[in-house]
């Protein structure tokens, strides 16, 4: 059980399963045929093990990362404070001020006979980023898995249908009729665009929309793509008399949109909110301060080395 | 003069510059003198400003973004990689990076060179508001995974550099600290490594990755949409999406080893895999896969810009991956001689506590 737990939260397995999952997608695109790995059931297991993997990071670290930064330690011995990558030791400066100067900072306070302890901290959003960004992809893979399970009974949720130039065609309770079929070219004879016209009528509601590569149309979730023509008629007379759609129907879309969307947030949040914090110990007469950041700890350093000396120097 | 014989005479210029500028960062490799870095810089930023303005022109009558045809997507690849390069020259002096970027942007620009550079019209399967954002994107996170790669070589050349020149050293050697141990010997001039420490290495190839992985997510996301609107599938497992895929999996690697204290030169090795995969997938799907087979149809597809069995791709493909591979093999450390190894011990300390 132990070793099931200490697996399942490791960095290093995690990485062996991504080594793995990259091979595999590697040898899928180079020898012909290839691509049947993606839907193998070995592919498919890994790409299950690796959302296993993500899930189980973020589930066992989450919590006791929250503990972390809603309740910090604030009472800190003086050893600890000397210990952090910035320390210093003051005279003669007032914490007002440092509350003046540190914008955007949380701060608590905490008084015991001879001491009184402050800490400061901001950005701690950023340290969520990595689980969000977990959170974003299983939310995306979710998408994936109820697009192709709903797709499994769904009769529009990939399929082709063929129209007659004129004729029309009953799709899921309303009718698609193609008004017209348009290939316009550039000068050289190159195609510049194939337009479809194409009518829904749909009991009393009737309304006239065009369809290009590019520039499909939805109408009551079904989304409606120009697939092919009649290519040999085009040739010969100039004509195209069909026109192939593609009506899609992907329930899981919305959630894939969404899974990306909050993977890449939670990316910004991971490389560029850099969680900052401040303790602060005042005696009667002198103040020690220790500072670390989990992310360009240098320029964080640099900054509040800044401030230090010139609250020294400017009571 | 009209414009497109103004926008060639730029496009000419820009070549010449960064072929003389690749020959002065090529130059540096041998002597210490700092100048011409700054000649090299200086040509760089010469042959820039001629490239843009031949882009803006090609933009201009062509009609369309100049980023459809090879002629033009090369092109556009070694401005941005050169603008990449002034730009992350702006606030700290990196101009050793030049050393890999100078010859990249004339390789691409001379391949470009070779192609037919009349612009060709936009096929309907182009004809979206996404080629203005995906392409770009996706152009500017390979940039910014390139210098990566470049801070990750020049780390691994310097670490061995190092490692190699430590016996010299004897007792100057702190123990401890590898960050002091690095600022200590870095003091001594060699060629273009001389400038940047190990650790400001390590710090621009992380900075770099972290600008090029969010933008190259972004660009694989826009794809997706792209490819739900134009081909009613935003994932098909297509050769260019797999291996996009590839190259974010081999940077995640990269980010989740920065998170977990690997030693730098495995992280600089993990980042420069991440820019091969980075190739495959912008050259090697188009110029290799067709001769295997699996990938005949691309010159039909979005990404027609590479492919239609043209040979002098496969070979620009081959030679750029043989060129990584071989800076890889060099930066492999010889084996420490007898009396050495006591400091190879304070090295490896050093690293573990770092």
């Amino acid at each position: 059980m132990n070793f099931a737990i200490k697996l399942l939260t490791s960095t290093k397995f995690t990485i062996a399963i991504i080594v793995a999952i990259i091979i595999l997608a590697a040898v899928g695109t180079v020898y012909p045929g290839g691509d049947a790995i993606f839907g193998s059931w070995l592919f498919l297991i890994f790409i299950g093990i690796l959302a296993l993997l993500t899930a189980t990071c973020s589930l066992t670290r989450m919590l006791p990362l929250w503990r972390t930064i809603t309740h910090p330690t604030i009472e800190v011995e003086d050893q600890f404070v000397q210990k952090l990558p910035y320390h210093v030791n003051l005279t003669g400066v007032a914490v007002s001020q440092f509350k003046a100067r540190l914008k955007g900072y949380k701060w608590y306070e905490s008084t015991s006979s001879e001491t009184t302890f402050i800490f400061a901290q901001k950005g701690r959003i950023g340290r969520f980023g990595p689980h969000i960004t977990h959170f974003g992809v299983l939310i995306l893979l979710l998408g994936v898995v109820i697009g192709v399970a709903y797709g499994q009974t769904n009769p529009y949720s990939d399929k082709i249908t063929v129209i007659p130039v004129g004729g029309s065609q009953q799709v899921d309770g309303f009718d698609l009729r193609l008004d017209a079929f348009n290939v316009s070219y550039y000068n050289d004879g190159a195609v510049r665009e194939y337009r479809a016209t194409v009518t829904i009528i749909d009991g009393n509601q009737v309304q006239t929309r065009d369809i290009t590569i590019n520039g499909p149309i939805t109408y009551r979730g079904l989304t409606f793509l120009l697939y092919g023509y009649d290519s040999n008629g085009l040739s010969e007379s100039g004509k195209a008399s069909w026109v192939a759609f593609q009506i899609k129907n992907d329930a899981g879309i919305a959630l894939v949109w969404t899974g990306a969307a909050v993977t890449l947030v939670g990316i910004l949040l991971s490389l560029y909110v850099s969680h900052k914090r401040i303790w602060i110990k005042l005696y009667k007469e002198r103040i020690i301060l220790g500072a670390i950041s989990n992310k360009n700890l240098a320029r964080f350093s640099r900054e509040i080395d800044n401030l230090c000396t010139t609250l020294e120097d400017h009571p | 003069m009209d414009i497109a014989a103004l926008e060639r005479l730029g496009f000419e210029i820009a070549l010449g510059a960064y072929l003389i500028s690749s020959i002065i960062f090529i130059l540096c490799l041998s002597t210490k003198k700092r100048r011409l870095a700054a000649m090299g810089f200086t040509l760089l930023g010469f042959g820039f400003a001629f490239q843009t303005l031949a882009l803006i022109t090609r933009w201009f009558y062509a009609g369309h973004p100049p980023w459809v045809n090879t002629y033009e997507v090369m092109s556009f690849f070694a401005w941005t990689i050169v603008g990449a390069y002034l730009a992350l020259n702006v606030r700290t002096d990196y101009k050793s990076v030049g050393t890999l970027v100078a010859p990249l942007a004339f390789v691409m620009l001379g391949f470009a060179s070779l192609q037919p550079s009349n612009p060709t019209p936009l096929i309907p399967a182009l004809q979206s508001i996404w080629l203005l954002i995906h392409v770009p994107i996706v152009v500017a996170s390979y940039c910014a995974l390139f210098i990566a790669f470049v801070a990750s070589i020049l780390f691994l050349f310097k670490d061995k550099q190092l490692h190699e020149r430590r016996p010299l050293e004897n007792n100057g050697l702190p123990r401890g600290s590898s960050t002091n141990a690095t600022r200590a010997i870095s003091q001594e001039p060699s060629g273009v490594l001389d400038k940047l420490s190990l650790d400001q290495l390590d710090d621009l190839a992380y900075r770099s990755v972290a600008v090029g992985f969010p933008l190259l997510t972004i660009g694989i996301v826009t794809g997706a949409i792209w490819a739900e609107a134009a081909w009613g599938s935003y994932w098909s497992w297509d050769p260019k999406e797999t291996w996009s895929l590839i190259t974010w999996f081999v940077f995640l690697i990269y980010l989740h080893a920065k998170t977990q204290n690997w030693s730098p030169s495995l992280a600089a090795y993990v980042a420069s895999f991440g820019f091969i995969s980075v190739m495959c997938t912008f050259l090697g799907v188009g110029y290799v896969l067709p001769f295997l087979e699996t990938y005949i149809n691309v010159s039909t597809g979005l990404h027609g810009y590479a492919g239609g069995g043209d040979v002098a791709g496969t070979v620009l493909f081959c030679g750029i991956l043989g060129f990584i591979l071989l800076l890889l093999f060099l930066t492999r450390r010889r084996p420490p001689r007898i009396s050495d190894a006591p400091l190879a011990d304070a090295k490896t300390e050093a690293t573990q506590i770092n």
